[in-house]
């Protein structure tokens, strides 16, 4: 069994055909179950969001995983497999769940480091587990990768910098005032960008927004879009005072407002500060305001520079995270590696062998008064007990093998006897040992939310068919 | 009880050291859980250092605030203090990473410095002088907390105004939040320099000290005074604000410093420390 993730992403297909392959949740719990009820997969979780579409799959054969998320993405964007064939990657066994881990990371976002994607995965997976799509496997890959997203935030600074000027500029702005809740921000001139920087610094919690353009009409416009208040261009050194924050990209061919009347309104804001930043090109705002006590402006050069260093910043955390990454790779690769029939079975054996080894043991003392015959037959009666009792599991087991939902009766096995507590006092090193405590952690946790659905749900099904 | 005492003074330098060096790592890494952990190292020092002191104060038989080596101890005390309410009333984020080594050099230099406890000579042996005493400790922690944060301020300013807002910039708390501190901490600190200076003039005129009025550090401590007046009534009418503020704490500090390890030990005729 393999896990198998195909899908199309920004860095194979253009917007216009991840808009026609996004899925709905609707959507998403149609296409997963028809890979479901065609047997090709035994777990799907769809993951769609603006930049990416990808289906999940925990399956036999990977080719064939492949091929089926072809063709049902295919004929839910209503195009020809052949032509959403050059876009489709697909990865499997490691490299499909290394590839789960750096979406869930953001390091195959659009922005590395971007936030929204661990939610947006989240979400995909409780749409799958509460449509019953997930069991043993995604439950716990999909949980895991959840910590992985967070392990990367906390441990490394990956999402700590703005990368767009807008966000740049908010940023600074940020440095200037802390907290922007109470301030209030003027813009002159409808600018696409100024708009932008206008609704992240709303996004941020400023309240207040002024908006001043040459034609009265577009200033009452962009205020309608941005939830701002119009005002009128004449009185642009009135507002100035108000403004915490000016913002200001025009057409205009010269200097739209001069030091001198930063100057004024500086003084009249009673020696507050002000953080301006000019986004025209020519400048609207005379350089010479930076010389002005209390303000502070920078221009479109200025923050392209901050975006460019950030740029470099996040490159760098983005290789710790990618360490990240391969660690909690090796991890899961352990537990998935236990889901196979035949080393289960031998680990198996081995445990019960150890309990009847630790039980004679004990007995030690009183034993001491048997001949080395009796002794031995002792020996020999309590392997057999043991073979005879191990004999129907495995010859089961055994028999299940060949069968796509083996790894529930691997699972169950290991659970009832508990064989990855035993596997764990072997002694590690102490990455292992952390690694293996948040699995445990995601596995309790699955264990605790879906008591009656995933194995067990699963497990009876089988049960059916069988009879 | 005076090993004991020593022994957890050692104990909170080395606490305090950890705090710093968690700090710096979290400047550096930028892990936010690393902030939570300074503070919480940072304030097992200073219940160390505090039940130190109290050890200390009930060995000797007084207030432990005589000579160098108590004065020293009792001054990072207040400092660390004042710190920790400032961090957890104003949410500020880093300011640890510069008060760990102020608190660092101050107890380096008791530590070098040590003295056995003693009983008071009987030019100290007064109430008022506790109160003074006491009462310039706060004032003097909450002063070098605004100098401090003014330093910052006036390095942040630099850096915003000279465009390098990568690096450490993005890691320095606001140039808004440091200001209130600096105003704020000046504000707790001056009712208390005021009240200490009263208690040392007080002190000063019973026992009929010869000169005092002119003695250069009392000079200084005026000018000083004057200077945090300045501060808070320039920032009241709001005619100095940002750099103006700051560069008035950062002098403020100097002369305060000045006053320590300058004025007092070398040229005031008659101000000691205990010795």
């Amino acid at each position: 069994m393999h896990v198998v993730v195909a899908g199309i992403s920004h860095k194979t297909a253009p917007l216009e055909l991840r808009e026609r392959l996004a899925l709905d949740d609707e959507a998403a719990l149609r296409v997963s179950r028809e890979l479901l009820d065609e047997g090709v997969a035994c777990e799907v979780v769809a993951l769609s969001t603006c930049n990416r579409t990808e289906l999940y799959q925990w399956a036999r054969d990977s080719l064939a995983a492949r091929h089926a998320a072809l063709a049902h993405l295919a004929r839910h964007a209503g195009v020809a497999p052949s032509e959403l064939e050059p876009a489709l990657y697909s990865h499997s066994g490691d490299g499909a769940v290394a590839h789960l881990f750096r979406v869930t990371s953001s390091l195959d976002s659009m922005v590395v480091g971007e936030a929204q994607i661990v939610a947006q995965l989240k979400a995909a997976y409780q749409l799958a587990s509460d449509g019953g799509c997930t069991a043993v496997v995604f439950n716990r890959l999909f949980r895991h990768a959840l910590e992985v997203g967070k392990r990367v935030r906390t441990e490394t600074a990956i999402g700590e910098r703005p990368v767009s000027v807008s966000s740049a500029a908010v940023g600074l702005a940020q440095q200037v005032f802390g907290d922007l809740r109470d301030r209030s921000v003027l813009i002159i001139g409808a600018g696409e960008t100024s708009e932008l920087t206008a609704t992240h610094l709303k996004a941020n919690g400023i309240e207040r927004i002024l908006v001043a353009n040459r034609t009265f009409a577009a200033s009452t416009d962009l205020a309608a879009r941005i939830g701002g208040e119009a005002v009128r261009f004449e009185d642009l050194e009135e507002h100035l005072v108000a403004a915490d924050i000016v913002i200001s990209s025009t057409s205009a061919p010269h200097y739209v407002v001069t030091r001198e009347s930063v100057e004024r309104a500086v003084k009249r804001r009673r020696h507050r500060p002000m953080f301006l930043i000019d986004i025209a090109v020519p400048r609207d705002l005379d350089p010479e305001i930076d010389r002005v006590r209390n303000a502070y402006l920078y221009d479109i050069d200025d923050l392209q520079q901050v975006v460019e260093h950030n740029r470099h910043e996040r490159e760098r955390e983005a290789q710790l995270a990618e360490r990240i990454v391969e660690q909690e790779l090796a991890n899961v690769n352990d537990w998935l590696r236990g889901l196979e029939v035949v080393p289960t079975i031998a680990t198996l054996r081995e445990a019960v062998e150890e309990i009847r080894r630790g039980e004679l043991a004990r007995l030690g003392n009183r034993l001491s008064g048997l001949t080395d015959e009796q002794r031995a037959q002792v020996e020999m009666l309590t392997t057999s007990i043991v073979n005879k009792i191990l004999h129907v599991p495995t010859v089961k087991m055994k028999e299940v093998a060949g069968r796509d939902q083996c790894y529930l009766y691997v699972d169950a096995v290991r659970t009832l006897f508990d064989l990855d507590g035993h596997a764990g006092d072997d002694g590690d090193t102490p990455a292992g040992d952390a690694g293996r405590a948040t699995a445990d952690h995601t596995d309790r946790a699955a264990a605790e939310d879906a008591p009656s659905g995933g194995t067990v749900h699963h497990l009876r099904g089988t049960g059916t068919e069988d009879a | 009880m005076e090993l004991a005492s020593v022994i957890l003074v050692w104990l909170a330098y080395l606490l305090y050291a950890a705090a710093f060096a968690v700090f710096l790592i979290g400047f550096v890494t930028q892990r936010p859980w690393t902030n939570a952990l300074g503070r919480w190292v940072a304030a097992a020092a200073l219940a160390a250092q505090a039940v130190g002191l109290v050890l200390r104060g009930v060995e000797a038989g007084h207030f432990p605030f005589a000579g160098l080596y108590e004065s020293m101890v009792l001054l990072s005390c207040a400092i660390a203090l004042v710190w920790s309410v400032a961090e957890s009333l104003t949410r500020l984020k880093a300011i640890g990473l510069y008060v760990m080594p102020v608190v660092l050099v101050l107890l380096t230099v008791a530590l070098v410095e040590y003295n056995p406890p003693v009983g008071l000579g009987p030019v100290l042996r007064s109430d008022i002088v506790v109160v003074h005493v006491t009462v310039m400790l706060v004032a003097i922690g909450c002063l070098y907390v605004a100098g401090g944060a003014a330093i910052i301020y006036l390095i942040e300013e630099a850096l915003l105004r000279r465009r390098r807002p990568g690096g450490v910039l993005g890691r320095l708390p606001s140039l808004a939040a440091l200001e209130r501190l600096v105003y704020r901490a000046t504000l707790l600190g001056v009712p208390f320099l005021t009240m200490g200076m009263a208690a040392g003039v007080i002190r000063a005129e019973t026992f009929r000290v010869p000169g005092w009025a002119t003695d250069p550090m009392v000079l200084l401590s005026v000018a000083a005074w004057a200077v945090y007046l300045a501060l808070i009534a320039g920032r009241v009418r709001r005619e100095w604000t940002g750099r103006a503020v700051s560069w008035l704490a950062v002098t403020g500090l100097v002369l305060l410093l000045v006053i320590r390890f300058a004025a007092v030990p070398y040229l005031s005729a008659f101000h000691t420390y205990g010795a």
